[in-house]
């Protein structure tokens, strides 16, 4: 008998129909429809209108004028404090969040630690703007209800040098809403290690900060990056609470935008476009720098 | 003094005892087993030895040492998980030489020790390849390497092949052996796969419950099960209702006829006596001075090297197995059949 299958009545040049058949394709399409729309009227358009706003003057002459501008100290001075406040916030945000995010996973506190402070940071991570400034003033402001209450225990924070309405205290106001959202991303990230590495590490004489340093937070690095990312994107875009906490004491970027777009004394416009567009290029940097980092960091991860 | 030694030891856990009064010398370079249902209690037990948990009473001797209450890392003691558990961001020899590593060991004895534990596991090749670029057999031999090339005191192989596919697991068990005999080391292996105990195991710890229930070699727990749990969990075993139980001349009533068993161990008889009796120890038709039980064939399958019967013997239904030839005339559903067995082969329980 021969081994070769007989395929004289099969056409081999055909794939077998599938069994549950693809929708055609415009239906594929549809279910990310709104997406694209929403994608190309609000992130699309805008960001083609603001590129070509940032070539214009006033009158809507071509003019290179706006990014000369840009190289104004006090325009560089907003970007740096702008830059420092955000790395200063995810740095020390995701610090808190992941020291949070580990007791409540790795480091075995009680269950309803974890439940409530999961429901804490996915308010808090959302609680920005007005509101925000409005409650750090009622409690840390010159006449707040903790500064009252450590100046009656005897210690003032004014006095100490502390300002709710300096780079710090925007910092710790920021900080507010940075470390939830570090808390919210990077608990998954922890939930997924494996407690037979731990294990095996101690097993072949790992101290647990050598288990930590060498497999624990290498495994972590790409999810540790991607939330500082998105950290450092969230303060760097953050406009209304350093606006109403602060009322544009702190020169940072998007409260100069702010000024150049309402139309009071400042009003340009299309500076304020090659503001923003400077927005986008610092973003893209750390992205790339983001990019290359996680791609280092992740190697060993499944192509 | 054995080398390895566990004295009483008992574990619980919020209330459930998971392991009771556990005590067994191991002597150095033997190979046990742990075997048993999940629950049983020989997992708890291993990571006891490991260190990952710690006994509620009783105490670990290691080489004269007590290490009841020492960290895992300082006990020197070798594991292999049935997850495999390499480092994902690290490549086969970094893995195999991590051990080594945190032990500040010189680069160059480093670097002589992931090769030669390469070339044990066959994987020379794949040093630089990440674990994701293995298969499961790969892996798992990666983690053998690993574990052996901190060159433990003991080496704990915690249900090592249960994710591997059948293949696998029998060129690996075999390559576990010839590795354990070769570098003598005292290993324990747990498992529940009875073939996996009883094809590699100089002795098998059989556990129930938290409870050992016998130690002995793989032909004597087989054999010579001393419970009804061992005689049932190892291999498969026939258990016929009889009558009129003589224990002194080892004779008894089954479906009505006269039948010898083996009487030469003091057995617990129970309140329903039932002769026990595997199924590889029938054979059809009349045989000189066998006991002879008429029956009938209730079901056959057919499963390669041995074909699998269900004869019913009174209110008995038994497996008879025979062993497969080439041109042999099966029996068929329904047909009336004489079968025999030896009188050593079966006894009362």
């Amino acid at each position: 008998m021969s081994s070769k299958p007989n395929l004289q009545h099969v056409n081999t040049k055909r794939d077998a129909p599938q069994a549950r058949p693809a929708l055609s394709a415009w239906r594929d399409w549809l279910g990310v429809a709104p997406f694209l729309l929403f994608a190309v009227l609000f992130i699309l358009l805008p960001s083609l209108s603001l590129f070509a706003g940032s070539f214009q003057d006033s009158k809507g002459n071509f003019t290179l004028q706006n990014f000369v501008d840009l190289m104004d100290p006090s325009i560089l001075g907003a970007y740096w404090v702008t830059i420092r406040i955000s790395l200063v916030t995810a740095l020390g945000g995701g610090l808190l969040g992941f020291m949070m995010a580990y007791g409540v996973t790795v480091g075995g506190l009680p269950r309803w630690v974890r439940s409530a402070l999961s429901t804490f940071s996915g308010v808090a991570s959302n609680f920005a703007g007005v509101p925000l400034a409005f409650a750090f003033i009622t409690t840390l402001g010159r006449t707040g209800m903790i500064t009252v209450l450590l100046k009656y225990i005897g210690l003032d924070l004014y006095d100490k040098g502390f300002s709710l309405y300096s780079f710090w205290g925007l910092s710790l106001t920021y900080m507010y809403f940075q470390f939830p959202l570090m808390v919210l991303t990077i608990t998954p990230a922890l939930d997924g290690l494996r407690r037979e590495w731990r294990e095996a590490a101690e097993n072949l004489g790992a101290t647990p900060a050598e288990y930590w340093l060498k497999v624990a937070l290498p495994i972590l690095t790409p999810s540790i990056l991607g939330t500082m990312i998105l950290l450092f994107g969230n303060a760097f875009g953050a406009y209304a609470t350093a606006l109403s906490l602060t009322g544009g004491f702190i020169n940072l970027i998007t409260i100069l935008i702010g000024s150049q777009i309402k139309g009071d004394v400042l009003h340009n416009v299309g500076l304020g476009y090659a503001l923003a567009f400077g927005m986008v290029v610092v973003m893209a940097v750390m992205m790339t720098i983001y990019y290359f980092l996680r791609r280092r960091s992740e190697r060993w991860l499944k192509q | 003094m054995s080398y390895l030694s566990i004295s009483n030891v008992s574990k619980v856990f919020g209330g459930v005892v998971a392991v009771e009064d556990f005590n067994l010398e191991v002597e150095k370079g033997e190979f046990i087993s742990f075997l048993g249902p999940s629950g049983c209690g020989k997992t708890t037990t291993l990571r006891m030895v490991a260190g990952f948990e710690l006994p509620t009473s009783g105490e670990v001797l290691l080489d004269d040492e007590n290490i009841t209450y020492k960290s895992p890392n300082e006990r020197n003691v070798g594991m292999v998980f049935q997850s495999y558990a390499l480092f994902p961001n690290m490549t086969v020899a970094q893995n195999i030489g991590f051990g080594l590593q945190v032990r500040k060991a010189p680069a160059d004895e480093i670097k002589r020790t992931v090769d030669e534990m390469l070339g044990l596991i066959h994987l020379e090749k794949h040093a630089e390849k990440y674990p994701y670029q293995l298969s499961g057999g790969q892996q798992q031999r990666v983690a053998l390497a690993r574990a052996l090339a901190i060159h433990p005191r003991v080496l704990l192989l915690d249900e090592p092949l249960s994710a591997l596919d059948a293949k696998i697991r029998v060129e690996l068990r075999q390559e576990i052996r010839r590795i354990q005999q070769k570098m003598g080391i005292t290993t324990i292996y747990v498992t529940h796969d009875q073939e996996e105990a009883l094809s590699l195991s100089d002795r098998i710890v059989v556990m129930s419950q938290g409870r050992m229930e016998q130690v002995g070699a793989p032909s004597e727990i087989y054999n010579h099960p001393t419970t009804e749990f061992v005689a049932s969990f190892v291999g498969q075993l026939n258990l016929l209702p009889v009558r009129e139980v003589d224990l002194q001349n080892g004779t008894c009533k089954l479906n009505g006829q006269l039948v010898r068993f083996d009487h030469s161990e003091p057995r617990q008889i129970s309140d329903k006596p039932r002769l026990a009796i595997r199924p590889e120890e029938f054979q059809f038709g009349q045989a000189g001075d066998r006991n002879v039980v008429l029956g009938r064939v209730e079901v056959v399958m057919f499963l390669g090297a041995v074909v699998r019967l269900r004869v019913r013997i009174g209110e008995a239904l038994v497996s008879v197995d025979l062993f497969n030839e080439r041109n042999m005339a099966l029996p068929r559903v329904g047909d009336d059949v004489t079968v025999n067995f030896p009188a050593h082969a079966c006894w009362i329980m």
